[in-house]
């Protein structure tokens, strides 16, 4: 029976001198003499020392044997070396050299009671024993493990010794550090490499956006074209259905009515879910134009309850507007606004079966923002969906929802209408208490873009743009009373420079011209607009205080005033210049449903038609009208070629040309046209109003004509 | 790495041994001690052990050179303190300390020195002239 006191174990120079302390301070504390400590010490020194210089390091046990007296101290040491060879010769001291090396074992031998060596090739066992003295007490594994803790942790005596232990642990801390260092140095390459792979993917995410990017633009382009596709022959059966049921041909049985009525509704519903998908192709392409004005919210309120009165046919549902307070006028595009809250409330009515909607608005001072609520006590929406119903093409799985039709994008649109206005939405909603969605809009509207000077005045869609070039403001203020209450509207500006930017934005019917301004020439101004083949056309008036008459009427213009002038001078020149009437007229356009609600836009006028590009050619040249309406999909030669070569040729290049398109044109194909085109016409409207319209007003933008298009609702 | 101090007393050097020393100080001070001799052409050298509980084979060896090189620099050298625990161990252990002069303590080192410097003064050993 043996027990362990504690374990050196031998791996440096410094362990042997540790193996053989502990050895003598052992021996002291079991109570072995003196002599017998010097002894037990210097064996365990050297057969320590052969473990770790020939065994490469090893460990050395110290163990109490025997439950009785006398009991044996035992120090086994050992290593995992390759083994003593020539055990016997060394055992025998016949290896000892001249001053003693290799007398270490021999001599060991002779320092202990009992000597017990074991080698093999796998290692070598050394057992020393001495015994104790006799009489010594019997010692207890508890008074072991009491001396081994006070030899572990007693301190080392003198400060030399400290200090050398010190020293030691510097060194293990200084080991440490180059091994942490060279570790750091390690993830530091590591960490290069993945520096590396990130870069790359990086890129390779740039790369992905970027054709993320592309598809969208093509989605977005491709819904806009689709759409339009399906307005035209849409638009024509309304239109016509239109025509039956306005008994404009003749009466209608009370049967035919109804199939009648039935069929204008069913392309009524299908238009309007064109539209909607229409509204958001445009705000992806960025194509919606915001129009702000002040309006007061109670306004906006009578509107709506006016408006959506009829969609409550549910008696056991009540539609509420609270009477909104202290709020104030509101600068914002309140068509889209009310755009949002309609979706919002016929939504909430759609999806509540009874109880009540309640459509409420409130102010928040300090961040200036008027928020619109419209809550219901209907089905409510799960948290997890609140974000998919924003989503295009989402609708919730619920009874309810097969009950109610819907194309799943009026609040998609209504979101990204709502952050056009620069505000947003939000929704909160508990499955079967109801859902309230709020509309936060700034009460200020603040364009992305500076507007330019022409922008700043809101065009009068029923009035002719007269661009006023103009530097005295007194003349310019007379000019406006002039045409305050005429179908003219004045653009006023004071330079050419102005005039140029304007111009970038809107067609002006006609132009007065002062020739006498502060350092800028109108000559050349008025010279390069006779000059230029897209605006030759425009009317030039020149009022001016130089009487140089032939020098004006020679570079182009088409009429001359010497101030002061007269109010029935220039509104009578305005409207001879600007007069649509006396025009004969050719329609180019395969499609005969545009061509016969086209027709009967034009009463009273000469109208030709032709099929067919190359037909609509030769009418041209032959007939020589004063207009021609050009559809841009014909089924010989595409509008483009058509137009192209209208212009190409002296007998037509003068003839005025304008484009009918139930298509959202690319910027380079409104370019394109802008060059030769007097005006484009979309197919959407060809009421007798849009087309005399476009017919008065020739070379508008596209811009405006679109414009109309999106008050559909 | 640490060292075993080294220190000159007239023309004899002192070295006091304080700490039980590995093999490697052990070989350090051997190195040490010779280039001290002929560094300060010290004419003996005295050795304290009398802090050391255990004196084994390679200390003793160690010792036994440290005499042996010394007498061939011209320096004599005596061991002294060694206990009388450790004495008997050496010579149990078969290594006696032949050709190391040894004295009971730093006195009769000393001592032991300055005679057999004086003693060898006129011949002047194997120095080189």
């Amino acid at each position: 029976m043996s027990f362990k006191i504690l374990t050196v174990s031998i791996q440096n120079e410094q362990d042997v001198v540790l193996a053989r302390q502990r050895a003598r301070e052992l021996a002291a504390l079991l109570g072995l003499e003196r002599g017998d400590q010097t002894r037990l010490a210097t064996a365990v020194s050297e057969i320590a020392r052969n473990a770790y210089q020939y065994g490469g390091g090893g460990k050395a046990e110290f163990s109490l044997e025997g439950g009785a007296a006398p009991q044996l101290f035992l120090i086994r040491i050992s290593d995992a070396g390759a083994g003593i060879a020539n055990l016997e010769e060394v055992l025998a001291g016949r290896r000892r050299s001249g001053n003693g090396l290799g007398l270490g074992i021999s001599g060991a031998r002779r320092l202990v009671d009992q000597f017990e060596i074991r080698s093999s090739r796998s290692g070598t066992a050394v057992v020393l024993k001495k015994m104790l003295p006799p009489g010594s007490p019997l010692l207890r594994p508890e008074r072991l493990m009491a001396m081994a803790d006070e030899l572990i942790r007693g301190r080392p005596a003198d400060p030399y010794q400290e200090i050398q232990q010190q020293n030691q642990e510097l060194l293990a801390a200084l080991d440490e550090l180059r091994q942490r260092q060279e570790e750091l140095a390690l993830l530091n390459s590591e960490l290069e490499d993945t520096n590396r792979g990130v870069v790359a993917l990086y890129a390779e995410l740039d790369e992905k956006a970027d054709h993320l990017r592309r598809a969208d633009e093509i989605k977005s382009r491709f819904l806009s074209n689709m759409s339009h596709e399906f307005r035209t022959p849409l638009n024509s059966i309304t239109a016509l259905t239109g025509l039956l049921l306005g008994r404009s041909d003749g009466d209608l049985t009370p049967e035919q009515e109804k199939q009648v009525s039935l069929i204008r509704k069913g392309a009524q519903d299908l238009t309007e879910l064109v539209n909607d998908l229409l509204d958001l192709a445009k705000v992806e392409a960025g194509k919606i134009v915001i129009r702000p004005a002040e309006f007061e919210v109670a306004n906006l309120f009578g509107a709506l309850r006016g408006m959506l009165r009829p969609l409550l046919i549910n008696e056991n549902l009540k539609l509420i507007f609270e009477e909104p307070q202290g709020i104030p006028p509101v600068y914002s595009d309140e068509g889209k606004v009310s755009q949002i809250l309609r979706n919002f409330i016929s939504n909430a009515l759609k999806y509540t079966e009874r109880g009540e909607v309640r459509v409420a608005a409130a102010f928040d001072a300090e961040k200036q923002v008027v928020t619109f609520r419209v809550s219901d006590t209907g089905i409510g929406i799960a948290r997890e969906d609140q974000e998919r119903i924003f989503q295009e093409f989402s609708q919730l799985d619920h009874p309810i929802q097969k009950k109610v039709k819907g194309t799943g994008l009026g609040l998609p649109l209504s979101r990204r209408l709502a952050e056009l206005l620069g505000g947003s939405l939000r929704v909160e909603s508990r499955p079967g208490v109801g859902s309230t969605f709020h509309a936060a809009i700034p009460v200020l509207y603040q364009p992305v873009e500076p507007m330019t000077p022409a922008a700043a005045v809101t065009l009068d869609e029923s009035r002719l743009p007269v661009l006023v070039v103009e530097d005295n403001p007194e003349t310019a203020f007379i000019y406006e009373k002039f045409l305050k209450g005429s179908p003219f509207q004045m653009l006023p500006v004071r330079t050419v420079r102005e005039a140029h930017s304007v111009m970038k934005a809107v067609r002006p019917s006609a132009i007065v011209l002062d020739i006498l301004l502060p350092g800028e020439d109108a000559w050349v101004f008025l010279a390069e607009l006779k000059s230029d083949p897209n605006t030759s056309w425009i009317p030039v008036l020149v009022v001016t205080g130089v009487d140089d008459r032939r020098k004006v009427m020679a570079l182009g213009a088409d009429a001359y005033c010497i101030k002061p002038v007269e109010r029935r001078w220039l509104v009578d020149q305005l409207t001879v210049f600007t007069n649509p009437d006396r025009r004969r007229i050719l329609i180019v356009d395969d499609d005969e449903a545009s061509r016969y609600l086209l027709r009967r836009a034009l009463p009273g006028r000469l109208v030709i038609e032709a099929g067919g590009g190359r037909e609509g050619l030769r009418l041209a040249v032959e007939r020589q009208p004063q207009v021609i309406f050009l559809d841009l999909k014909l089924p010989d030669l595409s509008g483009f070629e058509v137009l192209e070569k209208l212009k190409e040729d002296p007998q037509t290049r003068d003839i005025p040309v304008i484009v009918v398109t139930s298509r959202v044109l690319e910027p380079q194909e409104s370019r394109r046209l802008a060059a030769f085109a007097e005006a484009i016409l979309s197919k959407q409207d060809l009421s007798p109003e849009a087309v005399s319209h476009a017919l008065a007003t020739p070379r508008r933008e596209e811009g405006s004509q679109e414009a109309e298009g999106e008050q559909h609702d | 790495m640490e060292r075993i101090p080294i220190l000159k007393m007239g023309e004899f050097l002192l070295v006091t041994i304080q700490v039980d020393m590995h093999d490697r100080l052990a070989l350090a001070l051997q190195d040490d001690l010779t280039q001290r001799i002929v560094d300060t052409s010290a004419r003996g050298v005295l050795i304290d052990i009398s802090a050391l509980d255990v004196v084994d084979s390679f200390i003793g060896r160690t010792l036994g050179n440290i005499a042996a090189m010394s007498r061939i620099l011209d320096a004599e050298t005596v061991v002294v303190g060694m206990r009388p625990a450790v004495a008997i161990t050496l010579v149990e252990l078969g290594l006696p300390l032949h050709g190391v002069r040894t004295a009971l303590d730093v006195e009769k080192g000393m001592g032991l020195l300055r005679k057999a410097v004086a003693g060898r003064r006129p011949g002047d050993g194997y120095r080189a002239q």
